[in-house]
């Protein structure tokens, strides 16, 4: 029951790979992981890029992987999400042309 | 199939296209006008912020205890020096900001007061690396020209924003401490750890004599005159041209020119001889110094002398070659010089590889520490101090 109405949700169905809307819903998916890692404080382990530990309550190893994990989750909404974005309008765009002059040339072929 | 791979192909020719587009428009999300940073007049917004953060932790017994626990557990040092950067920008922002300036002037005396009990009380060791106890000192009785020099360069900081009659015998002995071991030094070189010198602890060292010489009417033009002439001729990478950062007792270079130094050290020599400063630092932004797509940093070292990173450099990002701890300073280097072109880029990457977080209007940098950020509150603020002693007015 549950899945037939996750289904339902266009947001949720798998797209075809690399599509304007399979690139739109990567690019949900970075910004849905980004806020939980933000909004859990994984920020504050973001020091040890200069060698000081994030947080005296957790190891240095923890610390570190809980730093990677922000990092490249941040890199990823700052610099991934924008070209998802991007790229997805681009072919929207470029699909929109084609089928404006797929339908252009069909509307010639029509005339007598 | 025919269809699929079209879908794929035209999906990543997007992709490239996307890529094209955003990369070099993404500083723009990140670039304010250097008057965000650093003003010619007053307190910037960002040096504010920065400020609030500080003082909240010298209100703030348990956030300050937090901090430096975290610090101190890498490197002791940067205790002190977070200590030393936030009284000099204290110094600067009395200077600048009139109106607070009892509040500043009250935090850097507790400041002070603070770290001298703690010197007093665990010994000159509390602050230096574990290694300093691994050697004896070559001059006896140990002296760490790192200390001294900075503790000399805040009481005498603190006396130009107000005199102080407690500091001032605490600021002559210290000078005339460190006058007097330069004069018994034939080669003029201070130990800050056992038989290891560092231009950075000199040029501060000479600094705080020389505001001495301000505040109290002595005169050691000669002494720093000779010094620099010094190490002009002995302290200076050929290559790069560059001041070197460490030494030994000897003058036997141990490090080459350092990001993480050079640009504290230009700054520092403003105030001793303009020229050579502003020498130093052209070469430091030319060797050192780099803009890509719009965001600025700095590395380590120059392309002729390779190292390996240190607690200084702060971890090395491949590739780029990017230091965090010579980025940091090449704030203070560009601010010194009123290099806007580089400095907007520089606080561009600050904001965004920095982490900033704002809480109750203050503001820190999650990818900095205390000393980072005083350094960067230091970068935001300098300027004044230097000036009124250049200018020569009453103290």
């Amino acid at each position: 029951m549950i899945k037939i109405f996750w289904q339902k949700l266009a947001l949720f169905r798998r797209e075809e790979f690399l599509s304007a809307r399979d690139l739109l819903q990567r690019a949900a998916v970075i910004c849905g992981l980004f806020l939980i890692a933000h909004l859990a404080g994984l920020r504050e382990f973001t020091s040890v890029l200069n060698g000081t530990m994030g947080s005296t309550a957790v190891g240095v190893t923890l610390g570190t992987f809980l730093a990677a994990v922000y990092i490249l989750l941040y890199l990823a909404f700052v610099v991934l999400v924008p070209v998802l974005i991007l790229a997805a309008m681009l072919l929207a765009a470029g699909q929109r042309c084609i089928r404006e002059a797929e339908s252009l040339l069909n509307s010639h072929d029509l005339k007598p | 199939m025919k269809t699929r791979m079209k879908r794929i192909l035209a999906g990543l020719t997007a992709l490239i296209l996307a890529t094209l587009i955003w990369l070099p428009c993404l500083h723009l999300l990140f670039t304010r006008p250097v008057s965000n940073f650093r003003q010619e007049q007053g307190l910037s917004p960002k040096a504010r912020q920065l400020a609030a953060r500080h003082l909240q932790l010298w209100t703030d017994p348990a956030l300050r205890e937090a901090e430096l626990e975290k610090m101190r557990a890498s490197n002791a040092e940067w205790d002190f020096m977070g200590r030393s950067y936030l009284v000099w920008s204290l110094a600067n922002m009395a200077l600048r900001d009139p109106a607070s300036k009892a509040l500043y002037v009250q935090t850097m005396d507790q400041i002070i007061d603070e770290t001298l009990r703690l010197e007093k009380q665990e010994g000159m060791y509390f602050f230096l690396m574990p290694y300093a106890k691994e050697r004896h000192y070559l001059v006896q009785p140990a002296h760490s020209l790192f200390l001294d020099s900075e503790i000399a360069l805040m009481l005498a900081a603190r006396r130009v924003v107000a005199e102080k009659p407690e500091y001032k015998s605490l600021l002559g002995e210290r000078v005339n401490g460190m006058v007097e071991r330069f004069q018994r030094d034939p080669r003029m070189l201070l130990e800050s750890y056992p038989d290891e010198c560092w231009m950075f602890d000199h040029c501060i060292a000479l600094d705080a004599i020389k505001l001495a010489d301000y505040l109290d009417g002595t005169d050691h033009s000669t002494l720093i005159r000779d010094w620099l002439a010094m190490a002009r001729r002995k302290l200076v990478d050929r290559e790069s041209g560059l001041l070197i950062s460490s030494f030994t007792a000897d003058g036997v270079p141990l490090d080459g020119p350092e990001g993480s130094s050079i640009w504290m050290v230009a700054h520092s020599l403003q105030l001793l001889d303009e020229d050579f400063a502003r020498d130093q630092y052209q070469r430091a932004r030319k060797e050192l110094g780099e803009i890509m797509l719009g965001f600025g940093y700095a590395h380590e070292w120059p392309k002729s002398w390779q190292s390996q990173a240190d607690v200084d450099s702060g971890p090395i990002i491949p590739g780029f070659n990017i230091s965090a701890g010579s980025s940091g300073m090449a704030f203070v280097g560009a601010a010194s010089f009123g290099d806007d072109q580089f400095l907007a880029p520089l606080a561009a990457t600050l904001d965004f590889a920095g982490f900033p977080a704002r809480s109750h209007g203050g503001l820190k940098y999650c990818a900095s520490n205390q000393v980072g950020d005083a350094a960067l509150l230091y970068a935001a603020t300098l300027g004044p101090l230097w000036q009124k002693v250049k200018t020569g007015g009453k103290p």
